[in-house]
């Protein structure tokens, strides 16, 4: 209010002209940003593949006379050559796996790191901090060496146990235990609770914030992996839908219709649960980087 | 509490004896599964990348026994241009990337701090590429950059009036890299945005009232309120986006296979090529052991910054 006050001194033209920019660079960034995204969603509705190139150039792109659901019926198989069907069920596999375990496990760990007794818990803290800073690209090659010498190849095992635990998690979920008041960890321990009791029944319920941070963290990673899945899987069998999409830049002549229903069928989860947690995804985003 | 015991009081005592074996053997069971697995899966790839960077492993293991070669790695990669051509080719995409896509951030965080109508909308909207998949960027941006008659020759050809040729984005190697980085920024700005966004709700209101009472106008109060109040989150959102940059991979392999002419070849690229189609695991680590420390030079730097702008 005494906002207004003040700059009600200025001339209202100048305010309206500084206004009118801003919604014009909004909407052109709007539009710069979403109507790709809007274009494939539409493309995936097409039918013939040189149709969706031509239409590209003009705003057809931007609509379908005809929708169709025919290309996701030609890539939804669960066997054979266009098997999306397989391959977003064992990316939605993998996606569960990872998150589930690796919640249950980064948590227990940092809620030790953060009230337990062990000696040398500031140590494991240290490390685990230091760890932080090791690119997964830098370590693919040895860890290639490890899990195929365990004779993981081509597993599921493979694509989720070497990512369950992480340093980040375990930190996220030790900042936010350590934090909570004091009180609440000696009223357990004086009603005689086993330290596992009160991680689970007093510390884990409270913590809906740094869970739901972490798992939209991690699903998002486990989602999007790359490059490990492409080094460890050979055959259908684990392959993840990224992988799958990826091949069809192999082929001489790209089937467009077919790879846009296929990243249509990856985007959809993602998208379902970022329109659902808009705010959560973008404040665990945000929590993600406070760290210095 | 300890007046009744009669056990003589050692200075420590250990912990056993301080919460019992059962509470004790717990809090093992609780902290090991974590510990293991990081041991695992990457304390022991991350030491036998040292190790492996001085042998000749090969990636299926051959009857001949992996020999210790010392730096010969190391010097092999030193004297191979492509290793400098893809070194290069992540710094100029780096010095492509930071302006275009932390500038495009700022920008935009700059105006969705004020109070527009649809400002968490906008915001939504704008945080989505952020949150699709590589794969699927690169399948929406591989029918963009068609050539030469795909959406954006289109446009370029348009406005120019015709007078500019349509563009080989991805078959020319003078494009080829700006192309990736025009991709790269679309897909990843929203994260710096959102960065910069909390950075700027971070300062307090106060310092703008003050400011305006000094009689600062619109810019006067942005040089002198929210780029000083910026600084450490300029500095987190170059330094996250330098070490994201020098990772580049997987937009490149798929969309040029490091081509045209090795105009897109990359750090990461390089390694992946010559641990997994050459098979030579050993010269494949020791590039990681090289990427790992430009990493870690980069963070060190930034812990460096940030502990003089937090002071």
């Amino acid at each position: 209010m005494s906002d207004l006050a003040l700059s009600s001194r200025k001339p209202a033209a100048s305010l309206n002209g500084y206004r009118v920019v801003q919604s014009i660079s909004v909407f052109v960034i709007a539009l710069v940003v979403v109507s790709p995204l809007f274009m494939l969603f539409i493309a995936s509705l097409k039918d013939d593949r040189f149709q969706i190139l031509a239409d590209m150039g003009s705003f057809r792109a931007f609509w379908v006379d005809n929708p169709t659901f025919n290309n996701f019926r030609e890539v939804g198989n669960f066997a054979g050559e266009l098997a999306f069907g397989r391959y977003l069920g064992n990316s939605l596999f993998i996606l569960g796996s990872t998150v589930s375990l690796g919640l249950v496990i980064n948590s227990m760990a940092g809620f030790i790191l953060a009230w337990g007794s062990l000696p040398g818990r500031a140590l494991i803290l240290s490390v685990i901090i230091a760890l932080y800073v090791i690119p997964q690209e830098s370590i693919i090659m040895p860890l290639l060496i490890i899990v195929s010498r365990a004779g993981l190849s081509d597993t599921f095992t493979a694509q989720i146990l070497p990512f369950v635990a992480s340093p980040l998690y375990t930190f996220l979920f030790y900042q936010f235990f350590a934090q909570l008041p004091k009180e609440l960890y000696e009223a357990a321990s004086i009603d005689g609770a086993s330290i596992f009791r009160t991680w689970w029944s007093i510390f884990v319920p409270l913590s809906l914030p740094a869970l739901a941070t972490v798992s939209i963290l991690m699903g998002i990673e486990t989602w999007n992996q790359y490059l490990w899945p492409i080094l460890i899987t050979q055959t259908d069998y684990a392959r993840p839908i990224s992988v799958a999409i990826a091949t069809f830049f192999g082929q001489d002549s790209i089937y467009w219709d077919r790879a846009m229903a296929a990243s249509v069928m990856m985007m959809i989860p993602i998208l379902v649960f970022y329109l659902a947690f808009q705010r959560w995804f973008i404040s665990s985003f945000v929590g993600s980087a406070v760290k210095g | 509490m300890s007046a009744l015991t009669t056990v003589p009081k050692r200075r420590r005592r250990s912990i056993i004896a301080r919460v019992g074996w059962p509470r004790f053997l717990q809090e093992i069971g609780m902290l090991a599964p974590a510990v293991v697995l990081m041991t695992a899966f990457l304390i022991t790839p991350f030491l036998l990348s040292f190790w492996t960077a001085m042998t000749n492993q090969p990636l299926v293991p051959r009857p001949t026994p992996v020999r210790f070669i010392g730096l010969k790695n190391f010097l092999r990669i030193l004297n191979d241009d492509l290793f400098w051509t893809s070194l290069w080719n992540v710094t100029r995409f780096t010095l492509w990337v930071l302006p275009v896509q932390c500038g495009l951030a700022f920008v935009t965080a700059l105006i969705l701090n004020q109070k527009i109508p649809f400002r968490n909308v906008f915001r939504g909207m704008f945080f989505l590429p952020a949150i699709t998949s590589m794969v699927v960027v690169c399948v929406i941006w591989g029918t963009l950059f068609q050539y030469p008659t795909g959406p954006l020759n289109h446009i370029v050809v348009t406005l120019s009036g015709g007078h500019v040729e349509p563009i080989d984005w991805l078959g020319d190697p003078n494009w080829a890299m700006f192309s990736i980085v025009l991709l790269s920024a679309w897909q990843a700005y929203g994260f710096q945005m959102i960065i910069y966004l909390a950075g700027m709700q971070g300062i307090p209101d106060e310092l703008y009232d003050a400011a305006r009472i000094d009689g600062a106008g619109r810019w006067g109060r942005f040089w002198h309120v929210t780029m000083p109040g910026l600084r450490p989150t300029h500095v987190f959102v170059l330094v996250i986006t330098t070490i994201q940059a020098f990772k580049l991979y997987t937009q490149v392999a798929i969309l040029t296979q490091g081509g045209p002419r090795s105009s897109t070849e990359t750090v990461v690229h390089y390694m992946v090529r010559a641990g997994f189609e050459e098979q030579k695991l050993g010269y494949a680590s020791s590039v990681s052991v090289i990427l790992f420390l430009i990493v870690l030079v980069i963070a060190l730097i930034q812990r460096r910054l940030m502990r003089r702008f937090d002071v």
